[in-house]
């Protein structure tokens, strides 16, 4: 290279070096108000539950004292806490694995075409848009002890005989039943969508590749689909069962716990402990106990929607 | 088409208008507040009585207008109060005034001592009734935590027709009536669903329900040095009566009962019987509804040992907080409304009972005469509804109410304990563990009453709850 290319490289370089510490920096502004709404809504309280949960915090007073792990002992020697955690697998396993099935039925369904596709997916996403406490008003007089339009329709049809009827609400197992219902519905449209969307992304031509290599539809379901689509299905199922294992409003709106505190998931538990009983620490132990839990899965996905990604 | 440059730039001139909006706005807001002079911010349940609500807005305004005051009222739903309460203590600022309709004990630590307004409020009127008081008062720590206006008598609801098909046309007197009810109203109305409708699930009104059940077996949670006594053959008879009156008289839907479940289910006539209030049956005054003929009124029911109890069905306890910059408006609001007991109790159509009896005096009459005079007040009102009842003294055994009408925490005074027991539903749970064979009356008992004691230890360590030498 020439004196002169060496002059005229040089500020060049410095120009080149100056944009991308110009980029470097409106990275940073642009990420600021992402990283400031993590760090003050999420950080900070998740830190204080974690310090709260160590304490003898109660609703009514801004003082308290530090207790170690006594929160932690006496929810695990609880009967009720027990069940409520029991309830939170089974709550977030069998409505997950229903979602899943349920929007990989429905996102099939509607890539093909067909008349009136359009108010089927308004329909479908109707569930998600609709705010859950006005939903679940809906529920709760479908489900209600008394006036259950499902027993009604039952009773029509013969299903339910002369003073049979089903307490969905009074019930342990039929109340969990009610919940999961209830939230399944909520929850399949968002998981339609994005599977609906992985269904499209996968190009034609791989489908029509197997197609002229003699593939089967199981082959083709299982050695093209599902490894495609794994990324954005573990992403699915990362934010549903995270989602899940953290909501409390379905099983507040429908049940508040009940029948004698039968069917708490720990997030309804905690809310009753912590918010309506007023004891803080206990309702913070609650609430976090499945904290490291939901990191490690969260870490496992994440790990396995990456290795699974397709380049 | 803007530059990435262009864009930054003007985004920053909208940051830089941004901030100083921001930075005028404390001086806009103070001129804004200079203007409206005193300002007064009230956190108010929304009534069972949808007609009291409108009566207690314009009522609040217009007081404060006289005044040079601006009030502002805001409604939340009744099970909302006390997580809207949690809410504004931790963030030290909300509402000047909040309006709790069970125990506001668990913030006695946050709110002002409001002893010296109910020191002047019973010298204007005599004493409040003692259930209002025991409500209100921390007799531990001396504190009046509360200002009680009004509470709510807990009558038995039960469908005349139906009761007198069974031989008993006025329908039960004690508990043990219930039992025989039972299985007569499957006979003689098999249409109804659920024969005895009273809830046993977790909330408000079975909350009271299983405590005047309790009570009137000679069981309490504590005594009235705030011992915890729950463990004790009377609670174990208790709950073995709540086993057979489930087994005749009632079904798994009692177990999702909610604070709507007993209007719907009388006023539909799926039950023939329920504990509550006259909201109930001014809901079917309003609709017209085919119950109202056959919707008739009892006392609270005896138990085997001869007592007749019941809880309050609502307990006003109105707090001010200490973060309120307007602590002597409140107070005088309080008493304002305190004075506006006739009112008060027609507006909501005789639900709201005053607290103090006194207030409901007739005018210039002596301060000793007062509580007599409000007495006799409130009982022309009940024997003759002004709101239409058929016959007219169809509500008379209400202004009878007070005698067998008493506070959460009875025998003794209400305490945090006794709160924290009440919201996390550890009696009706005991309860309803019992009724339905999910676990045997002496475990279920042992189980609530573990988490008792553990309930008061807790709270016995803060100095706010007396007790725990006799402990069972």
């Amino acid at each position: 290279m020439s004196s002169t290319e060496i002059a005229l490289a040089r500020p060049a370089a410095a120009a080149v070096e100056t944009l991308s510490r110009r980029d470097r920096r409106l990275g940073k502004i642009l990420l600021a108000p992402a990283l400031a709404y993590i760090f003050v809504l999420v950080a900070i309280p998740f830190l204080l539950a974690v310090l709260l949960s160590l304490t003898n915090s109660s609703a009514g007073s801004l003082e308290f004292s530090f207790v170690g792990l006594q929160n932690f002992r006496s929810v695990l020697s609880s009967a009720v806490f027990l069940r409520a955690l029991r309830n939170t697998f089974v709550f977030t396993l069998v409505s997950q694995g229903l979602v899943i099935v349920m929007g990989n039925i429905l996102a099939r369904a509607l890539m093909k075409p067909f008349r009136g596709k359009l108010l089927v997916r308004f329909l479908i996403l109707l569930p998600w848009a609709a705010p859950i406490s006005l939903a679940t008003l809906g529920w709760l007089w479908i489900f209600d002890s008394t006036f259950s339009v499902i027993n009604w329709m039952l009773k029509v049809v013969g299903w339910l005989g002369p003073g049979e009827w089903y307490y969905w609400l009074g019930d342990p197992v039929l109340g969990m039943v009610a919940i999961i219902i209830v939230h399944v519905w909520r929850m399949l449209p968002f998981s339609t969508v994005i599977l609906l969307a992985g269904l499209t992304s996968i190009p034609k031509e791989v489908h029509e590749a197997a197609d002229i290599d003699g593939a089967g539809a199981l082959a083709k379901a299982f050695q093209i689909t599902l490894p495609m689509m794994l990324p954005i299905l573990t992403v699915a199922v990362l934010f549903g069962v995270v989602f899940t294992f953290t909501d409390m409003s379905v099983v507040y709106l429908l049940t508040r716990g009940g029948p004698f505190n039968s069917t708490h998931v720990l997030a309804s538990l905690a809310f009753q402990d912590g918010v309506l009983g007023g004891d803080v620490g206990r309702g913070a132990s609650v609430a976090i106990f499945l904290v490291p839990l939901l990191v490690v899965m969260a870490v496992v996905m994440l790990r396995l929607s990456r290795r699974a990604e397709v380049v | 088409m803007h530059s990435r440059r262009q864009f930054i730039v003007k985004g920053a001139k909208l940051v830089a208008a941004g901030a100083a909006a921001a930075a005028a706005g404390p001086s806009v807001f103070v001129r804004g507040a200079a203007a409206a002079d005193k300002t007064l911010k009230v956190l108010q349940w929304a009534h069972f009585v949808p007609a009291y609500d409108k009566w207690f807005d314009p009522w609040a305004k217009d007081w404060g207008s006289k005044r040079g005051v601006e009030v502002t009222v805001d409604h939340v739903g009744f099970a909302d109060v006390v997580p809207r309460a949690t809410a504004e203590v931790a963030a030290q600022s909300g509402h000047d005034v909040h309006m709790f309709i069970g125990l506001a004990s668990a913030f006695e630590e946050h709110v002002v001592d409001l002893k010296d307004v109910a020191a002047n409020l019973e010298k204007k009127y005599g004493k409040p009734v003692e259930l209002a008081h025991r409500s209100t008062y921390n007799a531990f720590t001396r504190k009046q935590f509360a200002l009680s206006d009004m509470w709510v008598p807990d009558p038995g609801n039960f469908h005349k027709k139906v009761w007198t098909d069974i031989g008993m046309p006025s329908g039960p007197s004690t508990y043990e009536d219930l039992v025989k009810a039972g299985p007569e109203i499957r006979k003689a109305a098999p249409q109804m669903q659920i024969p005895i409708g009273i809830g046993l699930s977790q909330d408000i009104d079975s909350n009271m329900a299983v405590r005047n059940i309790l009570w009137c077996h000679g069981g309490s949670i504590q005594d009235k040095d705030g011992n915890v006594v729950l463990n004790s053959a009377e609670t174990l008879k208790a709950l073995e009566y709540a086993k057979r009156l489930y087994s005749v008289g009632m079904n798994q839907a009692v177990l999702s009962w909610n604070a709507a479940s007993n209007n719907q289910a009388f006023n539909a006539q799926e039950t023939a019987y329920i504990l509550n209030s006259i909201s109930a049956y001014r809901t079917a005054q309003d609709n017209k509804l085919p119950v109202l003929d056959n919707y008739f009124f009892t006392p609270a029911l005896k138990g085997p040992t001869g007592i007749q109890l019941a809880s309050e069905h609502v307990m006003s306890g109105y707090v001010v907080w200490k973060f309120s910059k307007s602590q002597d408006i409140a107070k005088e609001f309080l008493v304002a409304l305190v004075d506006a007991s006739r009112e008060s109790m027609l507006a909501s159509k005789l639900y709201n009972f005053p607290s103090f009896y006194g207030a409901a005096a007739e005018p210039n009459t002596p301060t000793a005469k007062r509580t007599d005079s409000g007495a006799a007040w409130i009982a022309k009102q009940c024997n003759a509804d002004p709101f239409g009842s058929h016959p007219g003294d169809k509500l008379s055994l209400l202004s009878k109410a007070l005698p067998w009408s008493t506070n959460l925490g009875y025998p003794g005074f209400a305490n945090p304990a006794e709160g924290e027991i009440f919201d996390t539903y550890v009696i009706t749970d005991m309860f309803a563990k019992a009724a339905t064979g999910a676990m045997s009356p002496k475990d279920a008992l042992a189980e609530a009453n573990t988490r008792c004691k553990e309930i008061f230890a807790k709270w016995r360590k803060k100095n706010m709850v007396a007790g725990g030498s006799k402990d069972r």
